[in-house]
């Protein structure tokens, strides 16, 4: 703990590491030292109370475990199961072995769909965590306003297909307002979901848009946590507001940022409901991303045995990500202490 | 208290609700039994309410129940129902999922029943061969049949200086596009009025197209391309049903492709993307952004309802030799499901369903075409009535210009490998080796267990 408070005249503590309760103890002030001493029978009390506790707190959770065993559990083994087999949902699964992984090596729309997919998702995150960042910084330091804070949410409240719909008619190609001013300014307009190169970055704009404000809300959160007294030192060693933001606020938000990165790199893997709507995989599996090639295998021809093995796919692939994300980014700790 | 009384009765009436919302399904218990059809035409669920309650009063304590869901999750939902034990006993069904359903049990056959009452199929004049299943078996009446022809604004061809008899028999060959080649160019207009065959015409700014969405993604071309392509003596699959490959690597396919490229090349036809997917041949011509298209004859009666532009219709056009007309037809069908409880009450109704009285009556609404000729004649005539002649469709089925769409197995799989290919090679992207890459698709797909 770097700040403590002006009347702590006692030798800080140093906190031990792994024990629970030694931030909130450093933190506190000298006259609610008790607390502390209060806390010690507890804990040699708590085996006994612990094992009286037991059935009482397993019942308490039963509904949890229930639900996450019906809901999580089981559909997950049960899908990685159906991975191995030939199902066509009206008939009982056949064993296949690994046919299905096999076909997914050959498949090349499999691998187009997932150059297609980080393509979208390099795009979404890299624009969405940027306007997200500039956005909260700019209303933590310019505004107080609580109605800027929540217009800036709008977007997120709109479902996605309406968000998808109501987008896909403003850049409709003779008839959206955005074609009609575009055709106003350079004299021809842009099929921006019906030709092959402008349909990922529409869908991106359209993701960025609709999740702007939510990922600006989590980083506002974050930009509240770090003291003012930073920046006060920062000012009287005689930073710019951008040299702080580059070398204060950025460095001390990583623990949010790498937050927020995890957050969009896992949403937008997982685009679906937009493209459904706007461009069904096209033009020409130009916008196919992973979950719309995985909705059709299933859903459209029945293919629910290498829709399962392409679930899989993604799944391990999105842990992989994720886990390494956490690892270079070291999202566990903070600079701040 | 009484807030509490009240919730306690909103969640008794609730689950009351839920009870016998779910009791709704099974039937048969006391006496009356109840009777489900599903279809996904809105249209048709209205029209068939007549049907039913003839039904009804035929049979007594029966209850027949239409309902209809979105075509988008049409088949979803039934698969669902199969799964869950609750499809309806009967339903309208298409032949793009009859092969996948035949395949997995769960469509009833009809030979006994067909042979118990000596049902005479001879009766429809189109779709029910589309309905008889590899194995041998009979497992859908055909409700209907669908053709296609020419619609076009009549104010824009009077001003472009033809008549109607001028498109009555149009000619076409994918060389120089016959005399619809020349209509089309005359029939487009720039911005500036001038018109696509006059020089300083404008391609990039273009008021009114001659012709409609003919680059398209669609992978049979139902009501875009296979009109044309279809007088050259082309047909889809290399046999009439169930086909083993789809003929796209065809020279004379190859050929009508390359001139609807050029088409959209020189401005004639909207390059495919300018409308979204949303936008309807109706849609289309009401707009004024197209002067003539290929439609379906089951939007005959929409577009005789466009206010303020007067549509006409027109039958497909001829081949090089002046005479060869062909026009791909399909036909929808009604199945029984295979675990229906009341399987005998569902061969009545759907029997009855496929009888004169029947169609005679729900075809007056000019929804669909029924397959017995006397119920489309009677069909045609109340609609001719209302200001909309079918004569073009009519004399198509007595002229024999329609071929029946093939069956083939594994419909979704194909549409969703042939389709983003079409598109690349309408976009610019695929050149003509494309079709031998959609051919040899066809080919593994087809023949896939």
């Amino acid at each position: 703990m770097v700040v403590t408070s002006q009347g702590n005249h006692a030798t800080p503590v140093k906190p031990r590491p792994g024990e629970p309760g030694a931030v909130a103890t450093t933190a506190t002030s000298p006259g609610k030292g008790p607390t502390r001493k209060t806390r010690r029978p507890a804990a040699t009390r708590s085996a006994a109370a612990r094992r009286r506790d037991l059935p009482v707190a397993l019942l308490l959770i039963l509904p949890a475990v229930v639900g996450f065993a019906t809901f999580y559990a089981y559909p997950t083994l049960r899908g990685i199961y159906l991975s191995f087999t030939d199902f066509h949902v009206l008939t009982p699964p056949q064993w296949v072995g690994l046919a299905n992984f096999r076909e997914l090596f050959g498949d090349d729309v499999f691998w187009h769909s997932l150059l297609v997919t980080v393509y979208f998702v390099l795009l979404s995150v890299g624009f969405g965590t940027a306007i997200s960042l500039v956005t909260a910084v700019v209303l933590h330091r310019v505004t107080r306003s609580s109605v800027l804070r929540g217009v800036i949410l709008l977007p997120f409240l709109i479902s996605n297909v309406i968000a998808a719909l109501v987008w896909q008619w403003m850049l409709d190609p003779t008839l959206g307002i955005v074609n009609i001013a575009l055709k106003h300014l350079t004299g021809h307009s842009i099929l921006f979901f019906g030709s092959g190169g402008w349909a990922i970055p529409s869908l991106a704009a359209i993701s960025v848009w609709k999740w702007m404000g939510y990922y600006a809300l989590l980083i506002f959160a974050g930009l509240q946590t770090i003291p003012s007294t930073i920046y006060e030192a920062g000012r009287v060693d005689g930073a710019s507001e951008a040299q702080m933001f580059r070398r204060l606020t950025v460095p001390l938000l990583r623990p949010i940022l790498v937050m927020v990165v995890v957050l969009t790199v896992i949403n937008s893997f997982q685009v679906f409901d937009i493209v459904q709507v706007t461009t069904e995989g096209g033009p020409a599996n130009a916008s196919n991303v992973l979950q719309m090639y995985i909705y059709r295998k299933a859903f459209r021809q029945f293919d629910f045995g290498y829709a399962a093995t392409m679930s899989l796919a993604l799944f391990a692939l999105l842990i992989a990500v994720t886990f390494t994300q956490l690892r270079l980014a070291r999202a566990n700790e903070s600079d701040l202490n | 208290m009484r807030v509490r009384k009240a919730v306690a009765m909103g969640a008794a009436l609730t689950l009351t609700a839920l009870v016998s919302a779910c009791s709704s399904g099974s039937s048969s218990s006391s006496g009356s039994s109840t009777l489900n059809w599903w279809t996904w035409d809105d249209k048709q669920a209205a029209a068939y309410k007549v049907c039913a309650t003839d039904f009804e009063k035929a049979n007594p304590g029966v209850n027949v129940k239409i309902t209809q869901y979105n075509v988008v999750d049409y088949f979803t939902k039934l698969t669902a129902g199969f799964v869950a034990g609750k499809a309806p006993d009967a339903f309208q069904n298409s032949v793009q999922f009859f092969p996948e359903y035949a395949d997995q049990h769960q469509l009833l056959p009809l030979d006994d029943y067909i042979k118990k009452d000596k049902f005479d199929l001879s009766r429809f004049s189109v779709g029910v061969d589309s309905w008889k299943y590899t194995d041998g078996h009979q497992y859908g009446l055909p409700l209907d049949w669908a053709a296609t022809g020419l619609y076009y604004n009549t104010g824009m061809l009077t001003k472009a200086g033809y008549t109607a008899k001028d498109v009555q028999s149009l000619n076409w060959n994918p060389d120089n596009g016959g005399t619809i080649g020349k209509m089309i160019a005359h029939l487009t207009v720039d911005t500036k009025g001038r018109r696509g065959d006059e020089p300083g015409f404008d391609k990039a700014n273009i008021k009114t197209y001659g012709f409609g969405q003919l680059a398209a993604k669609d992978f049979l071309g139902q009501s875009t391309w296979s009109s044309f392509v279809s007088t050259t003596g082309w047909r889809l699959g290399n046999k009439a049903n169930w086909p083993t490959q789809l003929n796209y690597n065809d020279p004379r396919l190859v050929k009508t492709m390359d001139w609807i490229r050029t088409l959209v090349a020189k401005g004639y036809a909207p390059k495919i993307g300018t409308f979204t997917n949303t936008v309807s041949d109706v849609d289309l011509l009401s707009s004024g952004k197209v002067a003539m298209e290929t439609g379906g004859s089951w939007t005959a009666s929409t577009f005789a309802k466009i206010p303020d532009i007067k549509v006409g219709i027109a039958p497909t056009v001829l081949g090089a030799d002046n005479k060869t007309r062909a026009v791909f037809s399909n036909s929808n069908g009604n199945t029984i499901w295979a675990g229906t409880k009341n399987p005998d009450l569902a061969w009545k109704w759907v029997s009855y369903m496929g009888s004169e009285a029947c169609q005679t009556k729900a075809s007056a609404t000019g929804t669909f075409f029924p397959s017995i000729p006397a119920s489309m004649d009677a069909s045609a005539k109340v609609l001719k009535a209302q200001g909309v002649d079918l004569t073009v469709f009519t004399d198509m089925l007595k002229n024999k210009e329609l071929y029946p769409s093939p069956d083939f197995r594994n419909g979704a799989a194909l549409q969703d490998a042939i389709e983003p290919l079409i598109e690349g090679y309408f976009a610019g992207q695929k050149s003509d080796s494309v079709f031998a890459d959609m051919q040899s698709k066809t080919k593994s797909i087809l023949t896939q267990k």
